[in-house]
């Protein structure tokens, strides 16, 4: 490894390791990002029960839909987070460091991803453990699943808070946000029980291919957790590097929010 | 050590730099004065690669900004700090940043804490932390690397008389240790402690450059002249002649004589006369 390499390393290590510092001198949105979900499974898990006829797709559905949903939640924790730093002039106190724009996107990445497969993990063994899904027998796909989703939230988030203008706006935008994408990929209700108009609309929505490669990750399908990931995955890429982009630029005074 | 050559800067309409020029050695400390507005904190931005300039060039010992990062030192203007995160882990943070590791990160925190005299308030929230306390903490950041360039954005505004001088004996010792030193302030009594090169922005140019002497000469002063029990002040370029005059048509006991020179607030005035006109 180069030295230019490992001190990049080390920079982006510092700056995890602050983020993960500031996420917990701030903790209450994970906190309820974590308990409501638990809450809405197990009111929700007599409902699906009837709903379906196979009560294991019941039970996944009932774990795997309020995942999905709170995950989408979580990105204005990534939003929130930049902008924040944006308003304080923290983010400018950074790039006058040492550190480049790229190390500052992912020391922030980084940390959200975690965030993100950690609350994935806790709600599914809470949902195996508590609501009585069935304990998958793949976890490599399951890891491949929270992955891809977190990168896609995380990059859709550090993408949204380079464009809006103040908390309000992430609020908005992360509600509205959640609620499309979760409800329209099938999150709230499955996408066999929605309108024929809503079905066609949901391949348009990144939690479509959340949900789908999640739940075929739970029930050990390569192909159902590869394809919706490569989706996923690549929706990430195009909105991160708009990130990555705006961010490079600054918001110093030149820049118009 | 840095070099500033013909930079341009506008935002939409409005030029904030507009041919600026400033050349600052390693162990100089520059004084950047100049009216609001004059391009100043534009200057910091862009040498602290923060914004970029339309036209022009900034070289930091040859490199541009963008690869001299780890060699700048900047204390913005405005302040800049997280509010939960305490003054010893913000030192550490960005002494992080810059490669100081375990001991020597340890000296370097030690070393700012001492000299800027923080360690009363080392251990609390910045959110918490007066005006005057949050802008010794942005300081202590700027110089916690030993940066060979500081870029400093009215450091001391809103600092008490004793924090004041801590910070001033601390940017002479670095400049005596070889580091150049940008030091922007509308105090301008600091710039002759800090015995400062003076370089005059105005309308996104350096207009005059030079010691507080040069800058200085050919501005007038005052002759207060006290006559029984009035005072007779006369404002000259030349206070012996001045003085001689008023001595001669003096028709009563002198009881005092005051010469005053011109000082670093008359250059100010008179750039104020200047932009009105």
């Amino acid at each position: 490894m180069s030295t230019d390499v490992a001190a990049s390393a080390g920079r982006i290590g510092v700056l995890v390791r602050h983020n993960l510092l500031l996420r917990l001198r701030d903790p209450g949105p994970m906190i309820s990002y974590v308990l409501l979900p638990m809450v809405i499974m197990l009111m929700f898990k007599p409902l699906y029960e009837r709903a379906f006829s196979a009560r294991e797709a019941a039970t996944v559905q009932v774990v795997t839909g309020p995942l999905i949903m709170f995950s989408v939640f979580t990105l204005a924790i990534v939003g929130n987070s930049i902008l924040t730093e944006r308003e304080q002039g923290t983010w400018d106190r950074l790039r006058s460091s040492a550190a480049t724009s790229a190390e500052m996107l992912v020391g922030k990445i980084l940390l959200a991803m975690g965030i993100l497969v950690t609350q994935q993990v806790v709600l599914l063994g809470y949902g195996c453990l508590v609501v009585g899904l069935p304990l998958p027998t793949s976890p490599g796909l399951v890891l491949v699943s929270m992955l891809a989703w977190a990168f896609a939230l995380v990059a859709l988030g550090a993408a949204l808070a380079t464009v809006m203008r103040s908390h309000a706006e992430v609020g908005m935008a992360s509600d509205i946000g959640a609620t499309l994408i979760s409800a329209l990929g099938g999150a709230l209700i499955p996408i066999a029980l929605m309108p024929g108009w809503a079905q066609v609309l949901a391949h348009v929505s990144p939690g479509f291919y959340g949900l789908s490669m999640l739940q075929s990750a739970v029930r050990a399908d390569a192909a159902g957790t590869f394809g919706p990931a490569a989706v996923l995955v690549a929706f990430g890429l195009v909105v991160g590097a708009f990130a990555v982009r705006r961010i490079t630029l600054g918001w110093s005074r030149s820049t118009v929010l | 050590m840095l070099d500033a050559i013909d930079l341009s800067k506008r935002y939409g309409s409005v030029p904030a730099l507009d041919g600026f020029n400033l050349h600052v050695d390693a162990g100089e400390i520059v004084g950047l004065v100049g009216h609001n507005g004059a391009g100043k904190s534009t200057f910091i931005e862009i040498t602290s690669n923060l914004i970029r300039a339309d036209g022009g060039t900034v070289l930091i010992n040859g490199r541009p900004p963008a690869k001299a990062k780890g060699t700048v030192g900047t204390a913005p203007q405005s302040i800049a700090l997280y509010r939960v995160v305490t003054v010893r882990e913000h030192l550490r943070l960005f002494g992080s940043i810059a490669g100081l590791r375990r001991a020597a990160l340890d000296n370097a925190v030690d070393e700012v804490v001492a000299a800027l005299r923080l360690g009363d308030f080392l251990d609390r929230r910045a959110g918490v932390l007066s005006g005057g306390q949050q802008r010794r903490t942005q300081a202590a950041i700027a110089l916690i690397h030993r940066p060979g360039l500081l870029l400093l954005d009215e450091p001391t505004a809103g600092a008490d008389p004793e924090t004041r001088q801590a910070l001033l004996d601390v940017v002479k010792q670095r400049a005596g240790e070889g580091a150049a030193v940008v030091y922007i302030t509308h105090y301008l009594p600091e710039l002759a402690d800090l015995r400062a090169t003076i370089a005059v922005a105005r309308a996104g140019q350096v207009i005059a450059r030079g010691t507080a002497e040069q800058l200085l000469d050919g501005l007038p002063g005052e002759v207060r002249l006290g006559v029984r029990d009035q005072e007779i002040t006369e404002t000259t370029t030349d206070p012996t002649a001045t003085l001689m005059e008023l001595l001669s048509r003096a028709d009563g006991p002198i009881t005092s004589i005051e010469l005053r020179k011109p000082s670093l607030d008359d250059l100010y005035r008179s750039l104020a006369v200047s932009d009105v006109h």
